[in-house]
C-alpha cells in the first residue's frame, strides 16, 4: 500500500513540476495559462492525497474555476496587435541570471535546509494501520467562527475591496460606450424629434420604454 | 500518507514550485505571464503549509485555515492585478513589461 | 457496491479474496456502469426533448426512425460520427482538439457523487456537494479554450458571453445550496438525502415524525426559495432557454461551437445534455429527497448494508430499483419543466441576463441565507448557543414558529427585491434625447 501511495505522489509531483516548467517557458501565453491550469489540478490532487479534502475542492473551485478564467479573459482582452512575434522571455544575460538565481535558491538554500532540519514528527496515535483522527470541514467552519473570526471578517472586507477596486480600475467611461438603440427606441425618438410637443410613451411599449429628458431648445428649431 | 512519503519530499516539491514561479515572475515579459509566476509561488507556499499541517499538527485545523486565507488573498490580488493589466493595455496598447517604462528614471 | 460484491464473491461463492481486490472490482464495475449510463441518459433526453417541444409547438417530432422515432438519437449519433472533422487552418490545433474534452470530462466526473439509491453512491465524499459545483465550473475553461482556439471573431465573442453567463450564475446556484447546507450541517450529498426522511417535515427538525421518505426541503420556505433560485440558475448554467445566448443560431452563428463539426460537436452536445441531466438530478437530490420516497428506507433496513451485513440481497435489489425509480422520476419531471420553459419563453438579451443574475438572484439568495440562519437558530439551537426562549417549547411549536418567520422573511424579501429590480430596469430605459440627436437627425427623412 505504501508503494502505491509513493507512486501516486511521484506522478502528482511530476505533473506539478512539469506543468510549472512549461508555464514559464512556452512562447504562447495562452498555452502558458493552460499549463497553469494543469499545475493547479496537480496541486489540488496533492491536497487530496494529503487528506485536506475541503482545501482540494476549494483549490479547484477558486483557482481552476475562477482565477484561471480571469487570466484567460485578461489574455483575450490584451492580445498584441502585432501578433506573437514579440519574445516572451527577457533576453540574453538577464535570462541566465534569473535562472541561476532560481537554481541557486533551490539547491543551496531550500533543499539543504529541508533535509538537514530535524522535523519532530509526532508519533501516530495507535498501531500502524489505524486511521488518524483528522480535522475535517466541520472543524474548519468552527475555527472560522470562533478562533479566526477577525481574520475571516478581514478577508471578507479584503475581497469586497478587491471586487470594487477591480471594477473601478478596469471601468470604461460611459462616454466611450454608446448604447445601441433598439428599433422601437429609435422609432420613438424619431417621432419625438419630428413633433414639437412632448408626447406620452404609449402604454404598450415593450420593456425599455424611452422616457426621455424634457425636450430642450433643440426641438424648437425643428 | 505520512508513513509512505517523507515530509522532506513534499517540501522539496513545494520549494521547486516556488523557484520555478520565481523564475517565471522575473523573466517573463508579458505582464500576465508575470502574474502567472506569482500564482505559482502562492501555490507553492500553500502546499508547504498543508504539508506542515498534515505531518506536524494534524489535530489543529490552523494549517488549513492559513492556506484558505492565502487562497482568498491570491484571488483578490489576481483580480486587481489583472484589472490593472487591462487598464495598462487600454492606455499603451501593449502588455510588454519592457515597454511600460514611463516611471523609469 | 463493495458490500454486494463482497457478499457475492466471498460468501456466496466462497472465494477468499482480500479487501483491495474487492474494492478494485467494485470501483471498476461502478465506473463502467456510469460510463454506460451517462450517454444513454443523453440519448433518451434528446429524444424526450424533441418530442415534448414538438407537441408544444403543435408538431409531432421525430417519428420516422424506428417505432415512434425511438431510434432517432442513434441516427443522430451515426450522423455525428461520420461527419467530416474540419479544423480551421489558422486554429490552434492542440487547444482546439482538447476543448471538447475539457468540456465533457467534468460532466462525467460529476456522476461520482450522485447517489442513485440507498447505499448506491460511487464515492461518498465528505465535501460531495461542493465537489459537484467545483467540477462543474471547470467546463467554463473548456468553453474559453474553444473560443480562443477557433481564430474566429464570433467564436471568441460567443465564448466570452457563455463564460460570463456560466460564471455569473454559479454564484446564485452555490449560495442557494449554502442555505440547504446550513439546514443539514453537512456538505456530504448522502447525508443531505438522509436528512430528508419524514413526512413533509424532515426528521432532523422534529424527531418522531413517521418516516415515509417525504420530509423534503422543498416543503420549507427556505428550501422553496432556494429551489426556485437554483432552478433558474441551473437553466442558465446548462445554457437552456431563456438563457441560451451562447448557442443562439440567429444571433451569433453557433457561438463557441462555430468551428466544430463531427464528433467534436457531438461531444459538446453530449456535455450539454449530460450537464442538464445532472443539474436536474442534483436539484431532485437536494430539494426533493433524491431517492427518498415512500418505502425505500423500510426496504433498505432489511438489505445488505454496512449497518446490516447479514441482510437479504433481494431487499437490496428492491430498494435499489425503487430508489432509482424515484430519482429518475423527479429528474425527468424537472427536465420536462426545462423543456416547457424552452417552449414558452423567448430568449433574454445578454445584458438582461447579467442584470437578472447579479442584481436580483444574488440578493435573493443572501436573504435566503439569513432565513436559513433563523431556521437553524429556532429549531436546533438551545441555551448553550444563547437562545433561551425556545427552551421549553415542543418541537412542533418550534417548527411552526420557524416556518412562519422564514416564510414572512422570504416573501417580504422577494416582493421588495422584485420591486427594486423592476424599477431599476425601467429606469435604464430612460434615454437622453440630446445624446442621440445627431445620429437621428442625420437620417431623418
Amino acid at each position: 500500500m505504501a508503494t502505491v501511495i509513493q507512486i501516486i505522489f511521484g506522478l502528482i509531483a511530476a505533473l506539478v513540476v512539469g506543468a510549472a516548467v512549461m508555464v514559464v517557458t512556452v512562447r504562447n501565453v495562452i498555452h502558458a495559462a493552460l499549463w497553469l491550469i494543469a499545475c493547479f489540478f496537480g496541486v489540488g490532487a496533492l491536497y487530496m492525497l494529503l487528506e485536506a479534502e475541503f482545501l482540494a475542492v476549494v483549490q479547484v473551485l477558486v483557482y481552476v474555476g475562477a482565477i484561471s478564467i480571469l487570466i484567460l479573459f485578461a489574455i483575450m482582452l490584451t492580445r498584441q496587435v502585432t501578433g506573437e512575434g514579440v519574445r516572451q522571455l527577457v533576453g540574453g544575460w538577464r535570462l541566465w541570471l534569473t535562472a541561476a538565481i532560481s537554481a541557486l535558491l533551490f539547491a543551496v538554500a531550500i533543499v539543504p535546509t529541508i533535509i538537514s532540519h530535524a522535523w519532530n514528527l509526532p508519533a501516530p496515535p495507535g498501531p500502524p494501520g489505524t486511521p488518524e483522527p483528522l480535522d475535517g470541514v466541520a472543524e474548519l467552519g468552527r475555527a472560522f467562527v470562533y478562533e479566526f473570526l477577525l481574520q475571516f471578517q478581514v478577508a471578507g472586507v479584503l475581497l469586497t475591496v478587491a471586487l470594487i477596486g477591480a471594477i473601478v480600475i478596469a471601468f470604461e467611461e460611459r462616454a466611450r460606450r454608446r448604447r445601441v438603440l433598439t428599433l422601437a427606441e429609435e422609432h420613438e425618438l424619431r417621432k419625438r424629434l419630428a413633433q414639437p410637443a412632448p408626447m406620452e410613451a404609449p402604454a404598450g411599449e415593450p420593456a425599455p420604454a424611452p422616457r426621455a429628458a424634457p425636450i430642450s431648445e433643440g426641438e424648437a428649431q425643428q | 500518507m505520512t508513513a509512505a512519503v517523507p515530509l522532506e519530499a513534499v517540501l522539496v516539491v513545494a520549494g521547486a514550485l516556488f523557484c520555478i514561479g520565481l523564475f517565471g515572475a522575473l523573466s517573463r515579459r508579458n505582464l500576465v505571464g508575470v502574474l502567472m509566476g506569482i500564482e505559482l509561488m502562492l501555490n507553492a507556499v500553500n502546499v508547504n503549509l498543508v504539508a506542515f499541517w498534515r505531518y506536524l499538527e494534524p489535530r489543529f485545523i490552523t494549517g488549513q485555515t492559513f492556506a484558505i486565507f492565502i487562497i482568498c488573498v491570491a484571488a483578490a490580488e489576481a483580480a486587481v492585478g489583472l484589472a490593472m493589466v487591462i487598464a495598462i493595455y487600454r492606455n499603451w496598447l501593449t502588455v510588454n513589461a519592457d515597454a511600460v517604462d514611463s516611471l523609469k528614471g | 457496491m463493495y458490500d454486494i460484491i463482497d457478499a457475492l464473491l466471498n460468501r456466496a461463492l466462497g472465494f477468499g479474496w482480500p479487501g483491495w481486490v474487492i474494492a478494485l472490482i467494485s470501483h471498476l464495475a461502478v465506473t463502467t456502469l456510469l460510463f454506460v449510463i451517462a450517454p444513454l441518459q443523453m440519448l433518451f433526453l434528446t429524444y424526450y426533448e424533441r418530442r415534448a417541444i414538438a407537441r408544444m409547438q403543435d408538431r409531432i417530432g421525430p417519428n420516422r426512425v424506428g417505432p415512434a422515432g425511438l431510434f432517432q438519437p442513434i441516427a443522430d449519433g451515426v450522423k455525428m460520427f461520420t461527419k467530416e472533422d474540419i479544423v480551421p487552418a489558422a486554429a490552434d490545433k492542440w487547444v482546439h482538439f482538447l476543448a471538447p474534452c475539457v468540456v465533457v470530462a467534468p460532466t462525467m466526473l460529476m456522476f461520482a457523487v450522485l447517489p442513485w439509491g440507498p447505499g448506491m453512491v460511487p464515492v461518498d465524499l465528505s465535501v460531495g456537494l461542493l465537489f459537484f459545483f467545483a467540477i462543474s465550473s471547470i467546463s467554463a475553461v473548456g468553453l474559453l479554450m474553444a473560443g480562443l482556439a477557433s481564430s474566429n471573431k464570433f467564436a471568441l465573442l460567443g465564448a466570452m458571453r457563455a463564460v460570463a453567463q456560466m460564471v455569473s450564475y454559479e454564484i446564485p446556484a452555490v449560495l442557494s445550496l449554502l442555505a440547504v447546507v446550513m439546514l443539514t450541517g453537512t456538505l456530504s450529498v448522502v447525508q443531505v438525502i438522509e436528512a430528508q426522511a419524514g413526512l413533509f417535515i424532515s426528521r432532523a427538525d422534529v424527531p418522531g415524525i413517521p418516516d415515509l421518505g417525504l420530509g423534503w426541503f422543498i416543503f420549507t420556505p427556505v428550501g422553496f426559495l432556494a429551489f426556485v433560485v437554483f432552478f433558474i440558475a441551473a437553466l442558465a448554467e446548462g445554457e437552456r432557454t431563456p438563457f441560451d445566448i451562447p448557442e443562439a443560431d440567429s444571433e451569433i452563428v453557433a457561438g463557441y461551437m462555430t468551428e466544430y463539426s463531427g464528433m467534436k460537436f457531438g461531444l459538446f452536445y453530449l456535455a450539454q445534455y449530460v450537464l442538464n441531466f445532472l443539474l436536474c438530478a442534483i436539484a431532485a437530490v437536494i430539494f426533493f429527497g433524491g431517492w427518498q420516497g415512500p418505502g425505500v428506507n423500510w426496504l433498505y433496513a432489511q438489505a445488505i448494508s454496512p449497518a446490516n451485513p447479514d441482510g437479504n440481497w433481494v431487499f437490496n435489489v428492491l430498494a435499489g430499483f425503487l430508489g432509482v425509480f424515484y430519482l429518475l422520476a423527479k429528474t425527468y419531471a424537472f427536465f420536462f419543466v426545462m423543456v416547457w420553459v424552452r417552449g414558452a419563453f423567448p430568449r433574454l438579451r445578454v445584458d438582461q441576463l447579467m442584470d437578472f443574475g447579479w442584481k436580483f438572484l444574488i440578493p435573493l439568495t443572501l436573504v435566503n441565507i439569513v432565513s436559513a440562519a433563523i431556521w437553524v437558530a429556532l429549531l436546533r439551537w438551545g441555551p448553550e448557543q444563547g437562545i433561551t426562549f425556545t427552551q421549553n417549547w415542543a418541537p412542533v411549536l418550534r417548527w411552526g414558529v420557524a416556518f412562519v418567520v422564514t416564510l414572512a422573511v422570504n416573501v417580504g424579501a422577494y416582493i421588495a427585491l422584485a420591486r427594486i429590480f423592476a424599477a431599476a430596469q425601467a429606469g435604464q430605459g430612460r434615454i437622453d434625447l440630446d445624446e442621440y440627436r445627431d445620429t437621428l437627425t442625420a437620417t431623418l427623412r
